[in-house]
């Protein structure tokens, strides 16, 4: 158990410099990558309030999350019944004051179709 | 492994059975997730075995009997820790690489959270004093020192207290409140064992005896013989106690407590330990003062099976491991009278030399006294490592008999495996290591 043991921390430690040192070189976007984006009012967004389109606004962006309605780790209901709605808060606090993690955040942001008006 | 060790795993794995059941599809949609569910995972188990093993760290006499005694108890601790530490460190490797599928950024914001908050902050305090107080115990920087090993073990309560933070923070695979009723029940067991240990124990738990000879049978070996100032500890032969001696005379150790082999037979009115002067602590009571306090708790172990037995028995000791045996034939020599018939143990003693046969002339008078009791000695500089032809020599029979062995790691594990190669089944060979890791 020794040799595992500290095998294991050895490569912990490996690991977790790697990626810290690999997110710092990596730039945040890709050059060119500036999207020009349509912008839609709320209205709009809540037309598409049910499994077959889901759209969410989130801090003033507007998001097509129906693709990603079944991976979602809660009951579905949970994510279905923001569908067409201002998210902002379920995204920040989940119901119950936690926030989203990071990689959640990074994962909406790929969802993204356009700014929300006003 | 017998049922009792079997159990702390079990319990440890429920919390891991429980969260698989709350997987969703989602979970395994990508390689991501799986990852990400993986880390989750993880981290629930390294929780589930810091909290099992801390709850075996509790130390209650008695308690230890069904595990095989506290040195085996203590084994199940250390690897369940071990586990723990194993889990714990894949946890945030997982969760960001989980994260690395959305990218770089996402996996290093995982570890490291652009506004930290609370659950990185618990999490991370929860492994890096792991990490502090584990260290040692894996010998990650060299053997520690056993009194610096036990202070740094302390801060096990810490990463306890971070880690419940953390998962309290942070958990989402299993609903509530299955989730609070769950941890709150296993960090139960955790406290309860915890202040077991340190207010319990401390008041209740410790016997205080008076030093009343001190006798040194060779250089660097002493046995105390101590009288109860009240209430006086029942135990059997074999067992062992944690003993704190408060004499201010002595050069280290004063009132910290170390495990040492009770060499009295429970019929004598006074209690004998045998120490040798193995570290610091050891060394320094060899000169301790008669009249003097010490406090003992126990008694611990379960090296021998409970009251007389006439099964055939074969006895290996090494070194310094003579002295649970010396307390058995002390009590096999005071109890002969009331015993049915004979009884038939054959004692193999391994020393280096001559010199360091401790006891011998006791044992040999014990043995003409108790019929059946027959002792061999076996010394390494002429013999060599102790083989099956010397075995088969002075004790034909001994694949048929329960064989004992204590002393030190290398000669159990060769004992074991000579009893074994011999077709002595496993059941029937009990040992008990002197040191606890």
């Amino acid at each position: 158990m020794k040799k595992l043991t500290y095998t294991a921390f050895v490569a912990f430690c490996s690991s977790v410099v790697t990626l810290l040192i690999a997110a710092a070189l990596a730039p945040d976007r890709p050059a060119g990558t500036e999207r020009t984006e349509p912008t839609y009012t709320l209205a709009e967004v809540e037309r598409h309030a049910n499994e077959d389109s889901c759209w969410i606004a989130v801090e003033g962006f507007v998001y097509d999350v129906t693709e990603y309605l079944p991976m979602h780790p809660t009951r579905p209901d949970i994510l279905l019944e923001r569908c067409g709605r201002e998210a902002t808060d379920g995204m920040r606090t989940k119901g119950y004051g936690r926030d989203h993690s990071p990689s959640a955040w990074a994962l909406l942001g790929d969802y993204r179709i356009g700014n929300l008006e006003g | 492994m017998n049922k009792p060790r079997l159990l702390p795993w079990l319990v440890a794995v429920i919390p891991i059975l429980i969260a698989v059941l709350y997987l969703r599809r989602g979970d395994v949609a990508t390689p991501g997730a799986v990852l990400n569910g993986l880390g989750r995972l993880t981290g629930i188990g390294g929780l589930a075995f810091l909290l099992v093993s801390a709850a075996l760290s509790c130390r209650v006499p008695g308690f230890d009997r069904p595990f095989g005694g506290l040195t085996k108890l203590w084994q199940t601790h250390h690897k369940l820790g071990g586990t723990a530490l194993l889990l714990v460190l894949a946890h945030p490797v997982l969760l960001a690489l989980g994260a690395a599928e959305v990218s770089i950024t996402a996996a290093a914001r995982t570890l490291v959270p652009a506004r930290l908050d609370w659950s990185a902050v618990s999490g991370w305090s929860a492994l890096l004093v792991m990490l502090v107080f584990l260290a040692p115990s894996f010998s990650f920087f060299g053997s520690p020192e056993y009194q610096r090993w036990r202070n740094l073990h302390r801060l096990a309560t810490v990463a306890v207290v971070a880690a419940l933070a953390h998962t309290t923070l942070a958990a989402r695979t299993i609903a509530e409140p299955l989730n609070t009723i769950m941890w709150s029940g296993l960090a139960a067991a955790a406290v309860a064992a915890v202040a077991w240990r340190f207010v319990f124990s401390r008041r209740k738990g410790r016997l205080s005896y008076v030093v009343e000879r001190v006798a040194h049978p060779a250089s660097g070996l002493v046995e105390l013989s101590l009288a109860p100032r009240a209430d006086a500890l029942t135990y059997e032969p074999g067992q062992f106690v944690y003993l704190a001696p408060y004499d201010h005379a002595l050069r280290a150790g004063f009132g910290e407590e170390h495990p040492y082999t009770l060499s009295s037979s429970p019929t004598e009115s006074l209690l004998r330990v045998a120490i040798k002067d193995l570290g610091d602590a050891s060394r320094a009571i060899q000169r301790i003062s008669t009249g003097s306090e010490v406090r003992i708790e126990g008694p611990y172990g379960a090296f021998f099976p409970r009251g007389d037995t006439h099964e055939p028995e074969l006895w290996i000791a090494g070194g310094i491991g003579i002295t649970p045996f010396l307390a058995r034939a002390r009590h096999l020599a005071a109890t002969e009278s009331h015993r049915a018939g004979p009884v038939d143990v054959n004692l193999i003693y391994g020393v280096q030399d001559e010199t360091r046969a401790h006891f011998l002339d006791e044992l040999e008078r014990l043995a003409e006294r108790t019929p059946g009791f027959r002792v061999t000695m076996h010394y390494f500089y002429r013999e060599g490592p102790l083989q099956h032809e010397f075995l088969a020599r002075h004790c034909p029979d001994f694949t048929a008999r329960t064989a004992y062995v204590c002393g030190p790691v290398p000669l159990i594990e060769l004992a074991e495996q000579l009893l074994a190669a011999a077709g002595v089944p496993r059941a029937r060979i009990r040992t008990e290591e002197f040191t606890l890791l």
